[in-house]
């Protein structure tokens, strides 16, 4: 039994610039079940981050419904989509968006922080994630004093923070040297362990069909709607 | 509310930028310390007055003609004659200790080859039992004194050390001119009074004695002046107020004829004075306040611009509205309160280093400290109250996209 943990119903995005309206996403449907690996590709300005925004509860449709477990996103007060980003959300960025003058630890800790933990448990539940992502002798360094591949590690360990179903990463390797592959493979390593071992559903958004091609579904965008939607591999999705 | 957190994270931004979280400061350090430093002035000048009237007695009043009422001049029968005095001591025998005709002279004296200046008081019995002297030698001026209209005197500590180079001159004599006549008048006490501030300001360079008051009356008794003790028990301006009015009744005069000062009204008068240059000051230095809270404003629209992709990282990971509006608003707060505590602390010592030159000890008003401190902390919730909104209210997307 499958359960569709993010469902789309004719979603349109539409930005309005003063005179100028710009038609983000025009009329999408789109189902991804619980324990997806799923990847979203296309070129800037197809409407993937869009979908991503609003996937990610920071942006609301302009029509249409977007179910998330079941529940009409729309329907969500501004502080009750406060608390989806920090239950139900993991974000992983780019430009990784670690918060600077601030540790490794506390930038982990952050999540948990909104979430109202308790500063010791706080405490422990960030040493183990770092454990985690290999960098639990690193929970002191402050994020520029670590390499790309080693603060994009501390931001998944972020993500996990109050042990989101979903994980949402916008292009996680774009900002990672393409010599560094070790790293970005590290980075892909991490992503399938907590999809397969984990059931986290995770959601890649990259426009290089290279890494998107690690997943096992690619969802393709042009202009705002979908193009393709391959299955390049089944798989038993693990309940967890 | 993340009080705690925000209080850290607040002190982390703080010291990440101290020389900018200073320059901020100083509005309202140099606004506190100055209200501070002002009040504090004006209570401590309050308690030396205070202490100054004290120390003639609080009871001490003077019934005079009102000047006011007479403009053609004061007539000889309205005068007080002694059977005006008798007349109401005799009225008012639980509410008057003390009641004699207000007369002084001066006059040069000589003992050797020691010139110098006397101003003497008249005064009947006992009249350091009411005003607060020390007798250091002999006695004061006494009932015989008085009604033998004796040629006696009582000398200042001072005046014993500049003429008698601090012998003890009881039983010597000083040579004075009353009302063109000379006498030659015996020293029966030296008395010792404590230094006031006021000691500066006389700048007279007499001497100042007592005599038996009969004796510097001219060949007429009737006085435009009586100086009374009170029973201090009771409210001096009824007091006041009764015996001009009885004076008015026996002499036949209109109520408001005779009037009265006492110690206690002028000493109102002097804290009037110095309230309202309290309120008029310090309310510049609130004006100083408010700057220093604009000053804080602008730098926390400063730093919410600086810190737009911090806020869009913080609600994308669950920081709500009021979250990030606690953050900066925590902020604001705790750079205006620690800028009030500094402002203190600088306030106190501006006022103590300022009393030491007058050397009067300092009075800190516990009140005004919370005031103050309340009001800069106010200060910085009413100026950061705008930049928390704006900073609570922003996109998270386009918070995210800020480079």
């Amino acid at each position: 039994m499958t359960e569709d943990i993010i469902k789309i119903e004719n979603m349109v995005k539409v930005y309005a610039n003063g005179e100028i309206q710009v038609k983000a996403l025009k009329s999408i449907n789109l189902t991804i079940q619980k324990g997806e690996f799923v990847s979203i590709m296309g070129s800037s300005g197809s409407g993937k981050s869009t979908l991503m925004n609003i996937l990610g509860c920071l942006d609301r449709p302009t029509e249409g419904h977007y179910y998330l477990e079941g529940i009409d996103v729309r329907e969500k007060s501004d502080n009750e989509l406060s608390a989806v980003r920090n239950k139900k959300i993991g974000f992983v960025f780019q430009s990784f968006n670690l918060i600077s003058r601030t540790s490794a630890l506390k930038n982990v800790e952050l999540p948990m922080v909104y979430g109202r933990i308790d500063a010791d448990e706080r405490h422990e539940r960030a040493l183990e994630l770092l454990r985690r992502v290999n960098l639990e002798n690193r929970a002191d360094h402050m994020p520029n004093e670590l390499s790309g591949g080693q603060r994009q590690r501390v931001a998944i360990a972020r993500a996990l923070a109050n042990q989101p179903q979903i994980i949402l990463a916008d292009e996680p390797t774009g900002n990672l040297d393409s010599e560094s592959s070790v790293e970005i493979m590290d980075i892909f390593t991490i992503f399938t362990k907590l999809n397969r071992e984990n059931g986290n559903t995770v959601i890649i958004v990259t426009h290089e069909r290279d890494i998107a091609e690690f997943t096992d579904r690619i969802i393709t965008f042009r202009d705002g709607q979908i193009l393709t939607d391959e299955r390049l591999r089944t798989k038993e999705v693990i309940p967890c | 509310m993340l009080i705690f957190e925000n209080i850290l994270l607040a002190l982390t931004a703080i010291r990440s930028n101290k020389m900018r979280s200073f320059l901020t400061m100083l509005g309202i350090i140099i606004g506190i310390s100055s209200v501070i430093a002002i009040t504090s002035i004006g209570a401590s000048a309050k308690g030396v007055v205070g202490k100054e009237f004290e120390s003639y007695g609080m009871n001490n009043m003077y019934l005079y003609v009102n000047w006011a009422m007479t403009p053609d001049g004061v007539d000889y029968e309205d005068l007080f004659t002694p059977e005006d005095i008798e007349a109401l001591a005799a009225r008012y025998p639980d509410d008057i200790q003390y009641i004699a005709p207000s007369i002084s002279s001066s006059s040069k004296t000589k003992i050797g080859r020691t010139e110098g200046k006397l101003n003497m008081t008249g005064v009947a019995a006992d009249y350091n039992k009411y005003k607060n002297m020390k007798m250091l030698h002999g006695r004061m001026i006494n009932k015989s004194d008085v009604d033998g209209q004796k040629d006696r005197i009582v000398i200042d500590k001072k005046a014993a050390l500049y003429f008698f180079n601090n012998e003890n001159p009881v039983g010597k004599t000083l040579g004075v001119v009353i009302n063109e006549e000379m006498k030659d008048l015996t020293i029966v006490g030296v008395y010792e009074i404590e230094a006031s501030i006021f000691d500066g300001m006389r700048a007279s360079d007499s001497y100042s004695t007592y005599v038996p008051y009969p004796i510097l009356e001219y060949s007429d008794p009737a006085t435009s002046y009586l100086e009374l003790y009170t029973n201090e028990k009771k409210n001096q301006n009824d007091l006041g107020t009764e015996f001009s009015q009885y004076l008015s009744r026996i002499k036949g005069k209109d109520p408001q004829f005779y009037t009265f000062e006492s110690a206690e009204s002028q000493m109102g008068t002097i804290n009037n004075i110095l309230g309202t240059l309290s309120i008029a000051i310090g309310a510049i230095a609130a004006i100083s306040l408010v700057v220093g809270g604009i000053g804080i404003m602008n730098i926390m629209l400063v730093s919410v611009t600086e810190r737009t992709r911090e806020i869009g990282i913080r609600k994308s990971l669950g920081a709500r509205t009021s979250d990030i509006l606690m953050q900066f608003l925590i902020e604001s707060m705790i750079i205006s309160a620690i800028g009030g505590i500094i402002g203190t602390g600088l306030g106190v010592g501006i006022a103590a280093i300022g009393m030491s030159f007058a050397h009067i000890s300092v009075v800190i008003q516990p009140s005004v400290i919370l005031l103050a401190v309340g009001f800069s902390a106010i200060v910085g919730v009413f100026f950061g109250l705008y930049p928390a909104r704006k900073a609570a209210k922003l996109d998270p997307i386009e918070a995210l996209r800020y480079e």
